[in-house]
């Protein structure tokens, strides 16, 4: 009864697939985002743009539609801002658009697809995969795959660890204003709260190691032989026809980067 | 009753010191058997434990002489896992003692027997029947790091438990605690001994040790200067010059005794000194 | 005394505990520097003080894993993965080659790693982020690009100098951190021994 309650049940078949298939996918979308990006059309890499449309739709499909526009704003920020500096400050001897002293030129224009988009595609497809799977599927697909168990402890560990001290150095930031260290004002007085914040925060972490070592030691962390698992992942049963997809359209790209040198 | 742990002229010293932590110690531990260890800061009652554990040498490195041996063999000819299934061990900061990889009670308590590959079907089985024993079953959904201290203490035992241990090493599990945490962890320990477990503990609070040891093992610097039935120990005055408490009651005995009240013997219990005494005023009044 | 040195040794159950902390530690770093609002990222400490203490390879996994689980919620970090694996690597061997034991060797040291940052990480900001990576800098290296400077000196510019600075801050208080880790505790670390002083070492 306690194993059905820690498994993830999934009713969306495309989330619901193997944490692998779905790595293989996120691999050949952006072995495909690169090779689309080399397919000009006068200069301008044109397909891209299209095939970005895929991202937003797998992700509405997955059912991740909101927990993906929020990851992605970070990332769209900083393709916009790429965008913007590569096609206003790249200069080049066609100048497409002036409006005053802005000058958007051609050869900036052109890099500036090439790179917002292939880290919008790149980017938004790991999005997708992170969004639908769950970092302890993630861990337990590490381990599955043939990884070293430790591996898998190190992972999840950093992401616990990452809460726990996060929640330290507020407790000492408060505790640093609270003894009068300033964390307003300028610079040097900024600086200066830097180093009492941070210095307890390390040391409290690491003296305790020691104690950590021996209680993994204590509940059989280091014993060699076959683990066992409270919690286990399965295949949905789909990963061979989402793999066959993904490998027809990376091979229909591949075809068409072929004709377009040809023709 | 049979030797479980037997120490055959130990010394040990951490590495980069002179001075020895536990200087030529001998003696023989009975399976089955309450062993309370106390001593001041220092005296080297946490380097006992770790000694029966085989982190000493294994994890602290270190000069060990002598021997330390566990059921006959030496602590450092055991394989790494086969002491853990002997011997079970829990440290003084809960806090410490969370794996840190698992989000429920429930499965931090199952981490260990996960490790030992033991089947998905006993570890419930056997998860379920030690949070029952150490009442943490309405806790079990929760995670581990957002527990009270007491809680985390009781899945740190949990967790060892759960392994079946015949020997306990429980090194001050209630020196961080709260008086009602410190007593949901004593309930823990007086169940294991009922159990029949062997058990080694170190404690400050020394009116536990009078109540539920069977044997009392005293350190001074290094040395163990007293090992035998509580009773005779604990009412041993001369104990304080070494800087050792003693329980209220039998100070408070001895101080009666002085007094030229005759007492049977002295207590060192509240439940002795109440029969004991009670039982003095009857004659006088008769 | 000459010590071998074997990547399995160097990865001890005491080194694997280290690695989630100093990404963690990376994390905080990160995230108090911006809540300062301090011109630096300070984003390696953690990085740096584990491949101080435990060596090389532990040091790039933990550079590595760091931009792997902050690439969790933002991928674009995955592009600078070798720029912080690069970190861990080369100051777990200048660690090693106890190149952090008097002051002349510390500016040596600090040099070299702040020299592989820049190197490592301005083909990264060129290449893939056409010099704008939309962090502290990126300011002053579009400002500069606007100017007319040639975009690699643009960005080896400014981020050469944050960076030296930033190498500088997170060493000191790795070093710091570890002066004050007793020396029984020290020795069980692969290049914990390099930081134990060798005067008094004994009456510790």
């Amino acid at each position: 009864m306690w194993r059905e309650k820690l498994s993830i049940k999934k009713d969306n078949a495309i989330a619901a697939l193997y944490p692998s298939a779905k790595f293989l996918i996120v691999c050949l979308y952006s072995f495909c985002s690169l090779i689309i990006g080399t397919i000009k059309i006068e200069g301008y890499p044109f397909f891209l743009i299209p095939w970005f449309l895929i991202v937003p739709i797998l992700c509405a499909a997955s059912g991740v539609w909101k927990n993906f526009i929020k990851a992605f704003n970070k990332v769209l920020f900083i393709a916009v801002i790429i965008f913007v500096v590569q096609s206003l400050f790249v200069p080049s001897e066609t100048i497409i658009w002036q409006i005053g002293f802005i000058k958007v030129y051609e050869a900036g224009l052109q890099s500036a697809i090439v790179l917002s988009f292939s880290i919008m595609n790149i980017a938004g497809m790991f999005i997708w995969m992170f969004q639908t799977t769950e970092n302890k599927e993630i861990s337990r697909a590490l381990e599955d795959s043939g990884m070293n168990y430790k591996v898998a402890y190190v992972f999840i560990s950093t992401l616990q660890m990452i809460e726990v001290l996060g929640k330290s150095s507020k407790t000492i930031m408060n505790a640093q204003q609270a003894r009068g260290v300033e964390t307003e004002g300028n610079i040097f007085i900024r600086s200066k709260a830097f180093f009492p914040s941070m210095v307890p925060l390390i040391l409290g972490a690491i003296t305790n190691t020691e104690e950590r070592v021996l209680t993994l030691e204590s509940k059989g962390f280091d014993v060699k032989c076959k683990k066992t698992h409270l919690f286990e992942i399965e295949k949905s049963g789909k990963e061979k026809l989402a793999a066959v997809i993904a490998i027809l359209i990376t091979t229909l790209v591949i075809i068409g980067r072929v004709l377009a040198w040809v023709l | 009753m049979g030797i479980v742990i037997e120490f055959k002229d130990v010394s040990y010293s951490y590495p980069l010191t002179k001075e020895p932590s536990i200087k030529n110690l001998n003696c023989k531990l009975e399976k089955g058997k309450f062993y309370g260890v106390i001593g001041k800061n220092g005296s080297g009652k946490t380097t006992l434990c770790t000694l029966i554990r085989g982190f000493a040498p294994s994890f602290y490195q270190g000069v060990l002489e002598g021997q330390v041996l566990i059921e006959g063999k030496p602590t450092v000819d055991h394989g790494p896992g086969e002491l853990s299934l002997k011997i079970g061990y829990v440290f003084q900061n809960p806090f410490n003692q969370i794996s840190g990889v698992k989000e429920t009670v429930f499965e931090e308590v199952a981490f260990g027997l996960e490790n030992f590959g033991v089947p998905v079907d006993e570890i419930e089985r056997r998860v379920i029947e030690v949070m029952e024993l150490t009442k943490i079953s309405h806790i079990a959904e929760k995670n581990p790091f957002e527990l009270s201290g007491g809680q985390q203490q009781r899945v740190a035992l949990a967790s060892i438990i759960v392994l079946k241990p015949d020997i306990l090493v429980i090194d001050e599990p209630t020196s961080q605690l709260d008086p009602e945490g410190t007593e949901s962890v004593f309930e823990i320990i007086d169940a294991l001994k009922r159990e029949k477990k062997t058990i080694i503990l170190v404690e400050h609070k020394i009116d536990l040790i009078a109540e539920y040891a069977d044997d009392v093992m005293v350190l001074d610097n290094g040395e163990m200067i007293r090992f035998g039935p509580k009773q005779a120990i604990l009412s041993d005055m001369s104990l304080l010059e070494h800087g050792i408490q003693l329980p209220q009651m039998a100070i408070l005995g001895n101080e009666l005794v002085k007094q030229g009240v005759k007492l049977d013997y002295i207590p060192i219990t509240e439940k002795q000194a109440k029969e004991v005494i009670g039982r003095t005023l009857r004659k006088e009044s008769v | 005394m000459e010590k071998r040195h074997s990547i399995k040794d160097d990865f001890s159950m005491l080194a694997l505990l280290i690695i989630p902390i100093a990404v963690a530690v990376n994390f905080v770093g990160g995230q108090l520097a911006s809540l300062l609002k301090l011109p630096f990222y300070l984003d390696t400490i953690g990085t740096i003080f584990a491949a101080m203490l435990c060596g090389p390879w532990v040091g790039a996994v933990a550079g590595t894993l760091t931009n792997i689980v902050t690439g969790i919620a933002n991928p674009v970090n995955f592009a600078f993965i070798p720029v912080n694996l690069l970190v861990g690597l080369v100051t777990g061997f200048l660690s090693r080659k106890n190149m952090f034991s008097v002051w002349w060797k510390w500016i040596i040291a600090m040099v070299l790693m702040a020299l592989t940052s820049i190197i490592s990480a301005a083909p990264i900001v060129v290449l893939v982020f056409g010099g704008i990576t939309g962090g502290g800098t990126s300011l002053i290296t579009a400002t500069a690009m606007a100017a007319g400077a040639n975009i690699w000196a643009a960005v080896l510019g400014t981020e050469g100098v944050f960076t030296v600075v930033d190498r500088i801050i997170s060493f000191f208080i790795g070093y710091f951190v570890i002066k004050v880790i007793p020396a029984r505790t020290l020795v069980k670390f692969g290049c914990g021994g390099n930081y134990i002083r060798k005067d008094n070492s004994t009456s510790i």
